[in-house]
């Protein structure tokens, strides 16, 4: 598939960001966190706050040095969009549209939220949509409901997955969360995104039903209820 | 005190983790152990129930058990949508939680009387919630010889709703009861892997045949695959 199998690795975007991005308040949109001048030892300067019990696993792919960060213990309600990758290890209700940027949502994360971006990768819980234009991984300790829209899917054994998984094709959905960009941030969000693993249109089949085809090979047990007995509209 | 439905639900979910251990991060199907041919199964049910959704190019898929990236890509290469909902699982949960909160209710107050039936019916509400006629085919796999009498008959009513006019389930059933609990997972158009995992439920019940055509009576026809295995694959058209 496409991802390989990344090497657990230490959290270089916590390592890299000193400060978590303080209590973001619902508006105005997160935007990149400011980052300081790198060190000249960035790595063993100052440990960051999570980096001792990494909270997850390593993305999918790395996530930039400046990714915006919504630490544990932080709640936030309303729309985030921009440009900066996010990683969430606290709470958030509402809205995230990060069209080109990569999404994480830590062990730690709890979010109730529509999900957009162009890489999406769960480890915590999340009730609400995903949409990614590049690629969506549940880890194998996720637990999401809502449906997923994503060219490319991994899931791994042991995550839970409540709701509808479609594939589209590569960058179709980065149009479409750009307009709806536009939509959320002239409308913010009053309350947290409603999960609908409902929202599945009836697929109704005017065809007539199909019947069991008799040239199949029947296995032993002959426990039929005679189909023939009633109409099979065929 | 009125605990009949606590004692029930306490020897219907086993204590244990749910969760199986995992050997490490699997993307794709390709880092996943290889099946092996003791645990690889042919089913002639999946079979049969690939051919019968066959000419529903686009349609949409339901199923029940947990949610394994090879059953998922495997529809979805085949054009189908395809939801999933691990139900037994979230009956575990469910029913761990409403004795949580029973537990919590019941200090200084008088216990309620809580039947199976009215616990049925509020998992219900919540789960396995989609309008009529959502589904093409509906993959129930090894979940019904779990389901207490209470919860099977309202589920059974509830995936016949979901079915569109033609659409089909794909089940298992046990002539014994199984030595382990196993998930399923698909490995091709006709081959299965069982996976072992920690019960989540204790197995109720061996279903006769009969029986079997009994709670699908609402389905316009049946056919039952009965393996080496002792392992009986049911498929119900409606």
């Amino acid at each position: 598939m496409w991802g390989k199998n990344p090497e657990p690795k230490t959290n270089t975007p916590a390592a890299k960001a000193p400060e978590p991005v303080a209590a973001v308040p619902p508006k105005p949109p997160v935007a990149a966190a400011p980052v300081p001048p790198p060190a000249p030892a960035p790595v063993a300067a100052i440990p960051a706050p999570v980096a001792a019990a990494p909270a997850y696993n390593a993305p999918v792919t790395q996530m930039s040095a400046d990714a915006s960060r919504i630490g544990p213990g932080l709640k936030v309600h309303g729309v985030i969009s921009g440009e900066s990758d996010l990683i969430v290890e606290g709470e958030t209700n509402g809205k995230i549209y990060l069209s080109g940027a990569r999404v994480t949502v830590a062990k730690s994360g709890r979010v109730q939220a529509d999900i957009e971006g162009l890489e999406i990768n769960i480890e915590g819980t999340v009730q609400g949509n995903l949409k990614a234009s590049d690629r969506i991984r549940l880890g194998a300790a996720s637990n999401v409901q809502g449906s997923l829209i994503t060219p490319r899917f991994a899931i791994e054994d042991g995550a839970r997955l409540r709701g509808k998984v479609e594939m589209s094709r590569p960058g179709e959905t980065a149009s479409n969360a750009a307009n709806q960009n536009k939509v959320a941030e002239s409308k913010p969000v009053a309350k947290a995104a409603e999960v609908k693993p409902t929202e599945s249109k009836p697929a109704v089949d005017s065809k007539p039903a199909t019947t069991v085809p008799a040239a199949t090979p029947v296995p032993a047990d002959a426990n039929l209820r005679a189909a023939a007995a009633r109409p099979q509209g065929n | 005190m009125a605990m009949d439905w606590m004692n029930k639900a306490k020897s219907a979910v086993k204590t244990a983790d749910a969760i199986p251990t995992r050997s490490g991060p699997s993307f794709g199907s390709s880092s996943a152990p290889p099946p092996t041919a003791s645990n690889v199964r042919i089913s002639n049910g999946l079979k049969e129930f690939l051919w019968l959704i066959s000419d529903k190019k686009g349609g949409r898929l339901l199923d029940l058990g947990p949610a394994f990236q090879t059953t998922i890509m495997f529809f979805i290469e085949k054009g189908f949508k395809l939801s999933t909902e691990d139900m037994l699982r979230s009956w575990k949960e469910f029913l761990t939680e409403e004795e949580e909160s029973f537990r919590k209710a019941s200090v200084g107050s008088e216990a309620v009387r809580v039947s199976q039936a009215s616990l049925a019916e509020k998992f219900l509400k919540t789960s396995v919630v989609y309008p009529e006629s959502s589904f093409d085919g509906i993959l129930a796999w090894d979940l019904f010889d779990y389901l207490d009498t209470e919860l099977l008959t309202r589920v059974m009513d509830r995936l016949y709703n979901l079915l569109a006019p033609g659409g089909s389930v794909l089940s298992i059933f046990h002539s014994k009861t199984p030595e382990r609990y196993h998930r399923y997972k698909i490995v091709d158009g006709q081959n299965i892997e069982l996976v072992p995992a920690p019960a989540i439920a204790v197995h109720q019940r061996i279903f006769q045949n009969r029986e079997i055509l009994d709670i699908f009576g609402k389905f316009r026809s049946s056919k039952t695959f009965v393996g080496r295995d002792q392992v009986r694959e049911g498929l119900f058209l409606k």
